[in-house]
């Protein structure tokens, strides 16, 4: 086990930042802490990396339990954390190195893994660059090069792509992929859905401070009544059928997003034929008409009652 | 040794591409030489040659005054005393004991009560006046040193001296987790918090030593003015003068959580009003504060430094410099401690 965190409780004030949060993680697993923006994702990151106090809870790294003075623990971890957290006035090639040189004193060793993490993060070109002369997507590269140079057991990525223009945020997704299959941990905190479908082997989806469930993207979208959404634009006027929609065989849900309808459906087998049908025998007109699978947005949505984004 | 050596590189390398690192440090000190050579020289200088002093005729130590060569000894009865200062003839008048009286505060009267001092102290330690060459330790190359602009440049050196505060409120600032997303970053690395002090501490105090060498060279060799006379003692109060400025500066600098930008305007404004009570804007009010308030003279650190380089430079005395030396210790010791107390957390309760 990479990581155990038992029935961690953080509270500011009144506020309770983390309610009897729990999570297990495997070695190799990319493990992806989804939820939206002030739920605790970071705090439960702090918590386990021993910079935040906390109220109550286990924590073990490796096996061991995790403690500020756990140097023998923090050597195997690598943290890419929120915010950009560079040197200003040291070159990409610097502060990869200095970062680096905190876990890796022999300096062969040291140039060999700085020069992997720049070429591994896309910065080759721009080693001799001060992070100001460095747009905000190529800083995050830098970012996490700084946290992964010296190949640690263990990496977390607290949100690095936020704030990430799409290239430089495809770029780092691939990276992480690659990461992981050279033998890295990852924990990963979002709160972009696409990413934690995309990225990880399992998903933790938090509210609150709480872990509200947990499994592979397929487990969590098992684990509501909605199995299939179709989106319908109408071209004309459907109040008078809107009830003959509800009646349809396995229809749970009828909303009106914008000008188009999101008929949620459970189980059941040729929600689209029949609905097709329906369209047909009232001689509607439609402009739009397609179906999704639900995401993990619909997972949350059914769980809390809110979007992600919200 | 190799962590140590690799954090002072790079810190030090951090610091001297820092812009505004170079400006406090290196630029503004010579500015303000500048400004003080083009305001002040020609209107404060001030003649030491015939400084009237008052005392009676069977005075004890009236012949050592007569023996001074920038002192016109006038003999005045204790009960004209009064009258003489009020209209300027003497600017200074001593009684039977030992007592000096005057009516206003200036560049002579400091230089009197110098002088007296240093007697008191030698009849204390029953060494024979004659023994003293006062000429000699006093009034060295009289033509450099009598001008008062000098006591201008004491305190701009003592000023930065200090600055080391800029550079300690950095480390505070890199090694803090709740001060900086560096920090964070750093805390949840290997790093020990010791070693990164230790290294801060160092470079902090080579780059503030080079910027004082800079400053020296510019005062010496560009304005013409020569400054430190005695090397050793000038060269040892303005290394622990620089120890307190980055302790200073790490207090500073974990005791709160200001911007960094707000920390250095604090530290400017705190500087500076040291700076002004130890006379770099005036030396009245270095020679006003030492009559009215001679504690914060005796405790304020660039005080300190300014009137022992004065002392040690320009009245060739370092009679004050062991207390001087000890008090910058002191405060060293205290602010260190205090540090301590925020440095030693290693988890918080918010970052």
């Amino acid at each position: 086990m990479m990581v155990k965190v038992k029935n961690l409780v953080k509270r500011y004030k009144e506020l309770i930042a983390l309610d009897h949060f729990s999570m297990e993680v495997e070695e190799g697993e990319i493990l992806g802490l989804l939820g939206p923006n002030g739920c605790g994702k970071t705090t439960a990151i702090n918590c386990i990396l021993s910079l935040l106090n906390f109220d109550k809870g286990e924590i073990e790294i490796l096996g061991k339990t995790m403690t500020p003075n756990s140097y023998d623990i923090k050597k195997q971890i690598g943290i890419v954390p929120q915010e950009v957290s560079i040197f200003e006035n040291l070159t990409v090639e610097e502060n990869t190195d200095y970062f680096c040189g905190l876990y890796i004193e022999d300096k062969s060793t040291r140039k060999k893994y700085v020069k992997e993490a720049i070429d591994f993060v896309g910065l080759n070109d721009y080693k001799k660059f001060l992070p100001k002369k460095l747009s905000g997507g190529l800083k995050r590269r830098l970012n996490i090069a700084c946290g992964i140079a010296h190949k640690p057991r263990l990496i977390f990525l607290d949100e690095p792509t936020v704030a990430v223009d799409a290239q430089s945020r495809n770029f780092i997704l691939d990276g992480i992929k690659r990461l992981n299959k050279e033998g890295s941990t990852i924990i990963y905190t979002t709160h972009y859905l696409e990413e934690a479908e995309q990225l990880c082997n399992r998903i933790i989806i938090m509210d609150k401070g709480k872990n509200l469930v947990s499994g592979t993207n397929e487990e969590l979208k098992a684990m509501i009544t909605t199995t299939e959404k179709i989106v319908v634009g109408f071209g004309n006027n459907i109040e008078n059928i809107i009830e003959k929609l509800k009646s349809l065989p396995h229809v749970i849900d009828i909303e009106k997003k914008e000008d188009n309808y999101v008929i949620k459906f459970e189980n059941g087998l040729n929600n689209l034929t029949n609905l097709i049908d329906l369209i047909k025998e009232n001689n509607l007109i439609y402009t739009k008409l397609y179906s999704q699978l639900p995401t993990l947005n619909d997972v949350f949505l059914e769980l809390t009652g809110k979007e992600l984004r919200d | 040794m190799g962590n140590i050596f690799r954090n002072i590189l790079y810190q030090g390398r951090n610091s001297y591409r820092d812009k505004s690192f170079i400006f406090w440090i290196l630029l503004y000190p010579i500015i303000m030489a500048i400004f003080f050579y083009t305001a002040f020289s020609g209107i404060m200088d001030i003649d030491f040659k015939n400084i009237e002093v008052g005392i009676e005729e069977e005075n004890s130590i009236r012949t050592v005054f007569e023996s001074i060569d920038i002192l016109n000894v006038n003999i005045t009865p204790e009960k004209d005393s009064i009258d003489k200062l009020n209209k300027g003839d003497i600017e200074g008048f001593i009684d039977k004991n030992l007592n000096l009286s005057v009516k206003k505060s200036g560049i002579n009267q400091t230089i009197i009560k110098e002088i007296l001092d240093q007697i008191r102290q030698m009849g204390e330690l029953n060494v024979p006046f004659e023994k003293f060459d006062f000429e000699t330790n006093y009034v060295i190359d009289r033509n450099q040193r009598a001008n008062s602009i000098i006591i201008l440049f004491y305190s701009l050196i003592g000023m930065v001296s200090i600055y080391g505060v800029f550079p300690g409120i950095e480390i505070a600032t890199t090694i803090q987790a709740n001060l900086s997303n560096v920090a964070k970053r750093m805390n949840i690395s290997p790093l020990r918090k010791g070693e990164f002090l230790f290294s801060g501490v160092i470079i902090s105090l080579l780059l503030n030593i080079a910027s004082n060498i800079l400053l020296l060279l510019f005062i010496t060799y560009v304005l013409k003015i020569k400054l430190l006379f005695d090397i050793g003692p000038s060269a040892l109060l303005i290394l622990v003068g620089n120890l307190f400025g980055i302790t200073f500066g790490i207090l500073l600098g974990v005791s709160n959580k200001l911007k960094l930008n707000a920390k250095i305007i604090l530290s400017i404004a705190i500087t500076l009003v040291l700076s002004f009570f130890s006379g770099m804007m005036n030396p009245e009010i270095k020679v006003m504060i030492d009559k009215s308030f001679p504690i914060i003279g005796k405790i304020n650190p660039i005080s300190i430094i300014t009137n022992n380089l004065y002392r040690i430079n320009l009245l060739g005395n370092t009679s004050g410099l062991d207390t001087g030396i000890y008090t910058l210790i002191g405060w060293i010791a205290v602010l260190n401690l205090i540090s301590y107390g925020f440095l030693r957390r290693k988890t918080y309760d918010s970052i």
